[in-house]
């Protein structure tokens, strides 16, 4: 009782903290919004020629931005540096709380952000003619939501040990490119060549997108929505991990 | 003992710094034994790098230790983390007061982190904010606050479950002396109120006004630790302070006073060499002549009754005055 209820006291703070600067709710949205609306229309005249039927662009498109956004959650440990520069990290861990509490806490204000986030997306992306189910938009968000978890708890456990932006900016950025670009996201993984399939199959978040977009085409029996959810519920657990042990390693 | 309310026996931690072939392993701290009695101000005074922080991290379950073992506030460090941290209390160096929220909402999230009901907690808040004087910037965000209203936000964050042992990590850092005896009031009003206080400072003269007993670490190794007044006490008389104007007079002159029977121990410090002597008064003018007849001039020649200062520098072969920049 006393757990949750320190989550819930802790994640509220979080809370407040981010409503003083709503800015941010807009700054992780925009990357996505731009593609959406600066990039998709130039598939959907390539689909008119070959590539794809025009009606799928959408459907096919928006999984991906929304995983885009999940991955965007890696730079949540900005914010956080500063506060473990200020010792109110130090100062939460010698008071009873428990470690994974703070963490949780953490990043349920993340995912809060990262649903807002999403819900105002796919309001957008229904301008654009997206036709998908309740239970396929329903799925896709949880989805999309284990991997905030796993990218924020990474962001807080780099953080914690190297407790300096600029190195954080150097390793997120270095991640992130690849991945997002070896994860399909701009354009399905089926059209590359053969080594680019092979090394896809190496990032989690390409299982994440394959699965996300059969979800959206409303194939939910499909192996890849299976793959999907269980390689993101393992990276979940490992970055929570990891996070809580950064914690625990903190005060170097 | 029953008035024992820290202690740990050999106590230490090593960091690897590096991998394969350049992996390194530090030191950091080597085998610490402290004993904090019940009720007492206890400083822990140490230069730059001596292993301070570090046992600082261990005591406020902020970081394992290495080896050895302690016993905090009653309860077992290792084993039951979570109890000691239920008992002591930490002011961080760093301060640790949430800057995006008032001092009001600052203490009611701490309070309620330890447990404290809401309606009990209110009741703290209001409480404390009075007594370190916030009333007027209380209800401010705390991003506002001058360097000595912060730390008196933190110093509240820190007693706000009246703990029994609380840890003050560099309390009047950067404070005005204004503020530096404003904070002093407050920590011997919390001993008499029958908190137990460890307190790491800088300021030698806060160590010396404040705590009843000083332990000094260097290298990771306790060298000293009794009150301030038997440390001074133990280092002898007096302390006669000849600065020389380069190293090579120092030494000539090292050696020239190495003969004389008055002289207990000498240390040098730059340009400077320290006699500790009996009977200061008399030999100064001894000491003199002999400098005069071998033709070294000085720059300035003083005798001071030893202070924690002295004690310092004997004990680490540092001033802690220099550390503090």
């Amino acid at each position: 009782m006393k757990k949750l209820q320190d989550i819930f006291l802790l994640f509220k703070r979080h809370l407040k903290k981010a409503l003083r600067t709503p800015i941010w709710l807009f700054i992780g949205l925009s990357q996505p919004v731009l593609y959406l609306l600066l990039y998709m229309p130039l598939l959907k005249n390539m689909g008119a020629t070959s590539l794809l039927p025009t009606a799928e662009i959408v459907r096919v498109f928006v999984p991906g931005m929304l995983v885009i956004m999940g991955m965007g959650s890696l730079f949540a440990g900005f914010s956080f540096i500063d506060e473990i520069r200020q010792g109110i990290i130090s100062r939460w861990l010698v008071t009873p709380t428990g470690r994974v509490g703070l963490i949780l806490s953490l990043v349920m204000n993340q995912l809060l952000t990262l649903f807002l986030q999403s819900c105002i997306l796919l309001i957008i992306a229904l301008f654009f003619g997206l036709h998908v189910s309740l239970v396929g938009i329903i799925l896709t968000l949880v989805l999309i939501l284990f991997i905030g978890i796993t990218m924020s708890s990474f962001s807080y456990a780099i953080s914690l040990s190297v407790k300096d932006e600029g190195i954080l900016a150097s390793i997120t950025n270095t991640f992130y490119l690849p991945m997002m670009l070896l994860s399909g996201i701009m354009l399905p993984i089926s059209f590359a060549p053969n080594w680019i399939k092979n090394m896809a199959l190496f990032n989690p978040f390409y299982y994440a997108v394959e699965a996300s977009r059969c979800l959206f085409a409303a194939d939910y029996g499909n192996i890849m929505v299976v793959k999907g959810f269980a390689v993101m519920i393992a990276f979940t657990l490992l970055s929570l991990w990891l996070a809580v042990r950064a914690l625990n390693k903190m005060a170097v | 003992m029953s008035d024992t309310i820290l202690q740990t026996k050999n106590l230490s931690k090593t960091f690897s710094s590096g991998r394969g072939k350049k992996k390194k392993d530090v030191e950091a701290v080597k085998g610490v034994d402290l004993e904090v009695k019940q009720g007492e101000i206890f400083g822990f005074l140490g230069p730059n790098g001596a292993g301070k922080s570090t046992t600082l991290n261990i005591l406020t379950t902020l970081l394992a230790p290495s080896n050895g073992a302690a016993t905090v506030a009653g309860y077992d460090l290792l084993r039951e983390p979570k109890k000691v941290r239920e008992q002591i209390g930490y002011v961080s160096q760093a301060g640790g007061a949430d800057t995006a929220s008032n001092a009001f909402e600052n203490l009611l999230l701490q309070a309620r982190l330890y447990g404290i009901s809401k309606v009990q907690a209110q009741q703290k808040a209001k409480e404390l904010v009075e007594r370190f004087q916030m009333t007027e910037f209380a209800q401010r965000e705390a991003s506002t606050y001058s360097g000595g209203q912060k730390r008196r936000l933190e110093l509240a964050l820190g007693i706000v479950h009246q703990p029994k042992l609380v840890f003050l990590d560099e309390p009047t850092t950067g404070l005005d002396p204004q503020s530096r005896a404003y904070f002093w009031g407050e920590i011997a009003r919390l001993k008499k109120e029958g908190m137990t206080i460890f307190l790491t400072t800088h300021y030698l003269e806060e160590a010396d006004n404040l705590c009843d007993r000083v332990a000094i670490i260097d290298h990771g190794t306790i060298v000293a630790l009794d009150s301030p007044l038997q440390l001074k006490r133990e280092i002898g008389g007096e302390t006669i302070a000849v600065d020389f104007l380069n190293e090579k007079d120092r030494e000539q002159a090292k050696t020239l006073f190495g003969n004389l029977k008055a002289v207990q121990k000498i240390y040098p410090q730059d340009n400077k060499l320290h006699l500790v002597v009996q009977d200061g008064e008399s030999l100064i003018a001894e000491v003199l002549r002999m400098l005069d007849k071998e033709h070294i001039s000085i720059q300035t020649i003083g005798l001071s009754r030893p202070s924690l200062d002295d004690v310092f520098l004997q004990k680490t072969g540092r001033s802690l005055r220099e550390e503090k920049k």
